[in-house]
Parts: structure tokens; C-alpha cells; sequence
């Protein structure tokens, strides 16, 4: 049965650590400016308690890509396995997919004048290894899951604080952090 | 968005006088008997305009060389789209420039009119992407088309005798009314919105950009019409100035949804 990949993030594991944004950075050497994965805050106003959350997020290779419906150069593709890719030697640094992608995923590289975003290392995926962000993160809250399998009840795919756009249908799953548990006087 | 993008504020705006000239000719050629064709001099300056433009447009790229194969993506892309549409504009404009000796009616007119107007079309789709709550809809295509109608209208006066004009200032009297209530409407709508839609209505509404364009592009030639009771030949490069205001801060000050993530939506 053919695979169809995504990113789980754990929210309740996440500490907001970096390291998954790191790896990335160390693997592709990515300019300064240019960010492939980011570790977001989630706001107070979603999450009210002293300790913190976070969603690491990075390109959702969506089932329909609006950066490969808008880009007039035909620089995106969509492998058999969900992993949206993009081509490099066809862009022309137009732009049109990074104002349009509502994740912010695509970037623009200023050395090389044209866009770029994650591509789930489907050069590691293809020899049977973890995306570098998910083998690098320490307590296991950036995974990579099949969603043709995926069944876990607690999980959801637009939770507070993550854009819903159901017509891109974007392949990342999240469990949202628990709240902590509140120790009042009674229970001294 | 983060920054002006100026050579895009010039491509549109300046490409969007061009259709809007045409369109307006078109009607009056449509709507006048006998020979009244638009002269040479009026394909002249459509195709300065829009010359100009496709040029800005080029500095946007960062690989303005491979420009030709934007028209790749028919199948799916509205750039592609846009970009053929400007083509052929382009090449109707051209053959209008040279077939355009003797002022008589040419189908010319009426097809450039028409591509002129699907372009519009392509170019509101194009600027209407998800990654902008607040402009993930029609509104990119009401902006274009009153550029085009109020840049159209204004610099057709002067082509336009005298005593023609009297159509063309009622024209472009109630297309500036209407541009108005429209950039004075839209932000406050916007304030009724999501929460992003809504930081995109408080950047508007706090930028010089907008008030500018309201000010220098709207309400001052409204005024300028109201006093003095024709169209000025200065009076369109002011309603100019404040479309490239109006252009600018539609760029700069409207808030990508990937600005709150992590935030109530």
C-alpha cells in the first residue's frame, strides 16, 4: 500500500528546544534569513498557564499545494508520497507561492534569488531514514507518520493558533498540550 | 505583505492605465457614429504606459531572463494566465500603434478593450491568494478595475476636446465617488473580520500609504472637479500619485496569515 507522509507534533512533549530547527539548518546550510522549520510560541491567549507551548512547524506538503497550483514555472511537484517538492533550477524567483502559502512555508533565498522550502528529506526518506528535524528532536515530539494508517483519536489538524485552510488540506496531525495540572489550596 | 514591492505597484498600476484607456475608448467608439477611432498618439501612450510596466515587472524577478516561461502553468496558475493576458494586450496595442494612421473604427479597439478586461480578471485571481485572509476574495479585482476605470478615464482627457469632455468628467466624477466609499468601506469591513483581517484593517488604516491614497488620489481630485468643473491635463497624474499610494500600501500593509500563527485566528 502506497505511503502518504506527514508531520505529527506532539505539543504536549514539544519544549520548545530548537533542536528540530537547528538540524534543519545544520543538514542544508540554509542563508541567514532563510528558515525552513520554525518552533512557534502559542499564545497566551490559547494556552493561559506559566509553563509554554509550542508548534514546530515547517512546509505541511499539503494534499492541494496552493505554492504548486500558483507557481507559473511549474517549479513544484507532488511525489506518490505526499512530499511536495520543489525545484530549484526551474524557479525564477518570482514569489508567487510565498505570498500565497497561509503557513509561510516557501522562503526566499537572497543568495540565489528564488524561493525555497522544506522538502521532508525525501533524499534521506528514499534511504530509509527520518526527516533530520525528526531524527534530532530529543523527546520525540516532531514525528513523521503515514496518514493512510494514522489513527489516533486525540489528534486533530487544525488546532487554535494553525490556519484553517481545508481546501489545501495541509498533512500535519497535532495533540495539543494537556493543561496543567492547577494545585489549589484545598489540595494542600 | 512586508515590503512595497515597487516594481509590482508600477507593472499593475501602470498596466492597469493602459486596459483602462483602451476600455474606455472602446466605449466611446462604440458609443459615437462615424470615424472616431483612437489616433495613433492614444496607442502611443497605452503602449508607454505598458511598456513601462512590463519593464518594472522585471525587476521583481530574480531571474528576470527566464521571464518567457511563466506561461508554463496554464493549466493551473493565474500568473501564467495574467502574463499571457499583458502579452497579447501588448501585441493588440502594437498593432493598433501601427494600423492606427486615420482615426477610423478598428475591431482592434474592442478586442484590446476585451483582452484588456480579462486581464484584470487574471491579475484580481492572482493577487487573491490564501496566504491573505483579507484579500483572498474579490476585492484585489474591485481595486484593479477602479485604477483602471479612474486612471482610463482621467487620461483620456487628453484626447478629448473641450467640449467632449463633459462624459468623461461625469464619468470620472462618480468613479471617484465610488473609489471613496469603497477604501473608505473595505477597512472597516475588514474590522469585522478574523483576527488577521482585522490587523490587516488596523494597518491600513494607520498607514500614510492608505490615507494618502484616500487623500492625494480621491478626495483632492474630487475637490479639483468640483471647483473647477473640467478635467485638468494635470489632474491624472495627481489621481497617478495616489494609485501608487493606494497600490503601495495594498502591498506593505496587509498581514500574512503566517503572521499569527500560534495566535487566536
Amino acid at each position: 500500500m502506497k505511503k502518504l507522509y506527514g508531520f505529527f507534533i506532539d505539543t504536549e512533549k514539544c519544549i520548545g528546544c530548537f533542536t528540530c530547527a537547528m538540524a534543519c539548518k545544520n543538514q542544508y546550510h540554509q542563508p541567514e534569513t532563510v528558515i525552513w522549520r520554525q518552533v512557534y510560541p502559542i499564545s497566551e491567549e490559547i494556552y493561559p498557564y506559566l509553563e509554554r507551548a509550542f508548534y514546530s512547524l515547517a512546509c505541511n506538503h499539503c494534499e492541494n499545494p496552493t505554492c504548486l497550483n500558483v507557481c507559473p514555472v511549474k517549479a513544484y511537484y507532488k511525489r506518490e508520497d505526499g512530499v511536495v517538492v520543489h525545484e530549484q533550477e526551474k524557479c525564477i524567483g518570482c514569489g508567487n507561492c510565498i505570498r500565497s502559502c497561509p503557513y509561510g512555508a516557501p522562503r526566499y533565498n537572497p543568495e540565489q534569488k528564488k524561493a525555497e522550502k522544506c522538502s521532508f528529506c525525501w533524499q534521506r526518506i528514499d534511504a530509509g531514514l527520518k526527516p533530520q528535524c525528526v531524527q534530532s528532536c530529543p523527546v520525540e515530539a516532531l514525528q513523521i507518520i503515514d496518514l493512510e494508517t494514522f489513527d489516533r483519536p486525540d489528534a486533530v489538524q487544525y488546532p487554535p493558533g494553525f490556519p484553517k485552510q481545508p481546501k489545501l488540506n495541509p498533512s500535519v496531525r497535532f495533540v495539543l498540550p494537556r493543561l496543567p495540572k492547577v494545585i489549589g489550596r484545598e489540595d494542600i | 505583505m512586508s515590503n512595497i514591492e515597487m516594481p509590482l505597484v508600477l507593472f499593475s498600476v501602470l498596466s492597469q492605465t493602459a486596459v483602462g484607456l483602451v476600455i474606455i475608448n472602446a466605449g466611446r467608439n462604440w458609443a459615437a457614429e462615424g470615424p472616431v477611432g483612437i489616433s495613433r498618439s492614444q496607442w502611443g501612450i497605452v503602449l508607454a504606459f505598458l511598456i513601462t510596466g512590463m519593464i518594472a515587472s522585471f525587476f521583481h524577478l530574480g531571474h528576470p531572463l527566464q521571464a518567457f516561461t511563466t506561461l508554463k502553468h496554464l493549466s493551473k496558475a493565474w500568473l501564467s494566465w495574467e502574463l499571457l493576458g499583458i502579452t497579447l494586450f501588448l501585441c493588440l496595442a502594437l498593432i493598433g500603434f501601427f494600423t492606427g494612421k486615420d482615426k477610423k473604427k478598428s475591431p482592434v479597439v474592442f478586442l484590446a478593450a476585451l483582452v484588456g478586461l480579462l486581464t484584470l480578471v487574471f491579475m484580481g485571481m492572482t493577487y487573491a491568494p490564501p496566504g491573505y485572509p483579507a484579500l483572498n476574495n474579490a476585492l484585489p479585482l474591485v481595486f484593479f478595475l477602479l485604477t483602471a476605470l479612474l486612471l482610463g478615464t482621467s487620461f483620456s482627457a487628453w484626447f478629448t476636446p473641450a467640449e467632449k469632455r463633459p462624459l468623461l468628467f461625469r464619468i470620472l466624477t462618480v468613479s471617484l465617488i465610488v473609489g471613496l466609499v469603497v477604501y473608505l468601506l473595505v477597512p472597516c469591513i475588514w474590522l469585522s473580520g478574523g483576527t488577521v483581517t482585522m490587523q490587516t484593517a488596523w494597518s491600513w488604516l494607520s498607514s500614510p500609504l492608505y490615507w494618502g491614497r484616500v487623500g492625494i488620489g480621491l478626495l483632492l481630485p474630487l475637490i479639483l472637479l468640483w471647483r473647477l468643473k473640467d478635467i485638468p491635463l494635470w489632474l491624472p497624474v495627481i489621481i497617478l500619485i495616489g494609485e501608487l499610494l493606494g497600490r503601495a500600501a495594498f502591498f506593505k500593509e496587509t498581514v500574512h496569515a503566517a503572521a499569527n500563527i500560534g495566535g487566536l485566528y
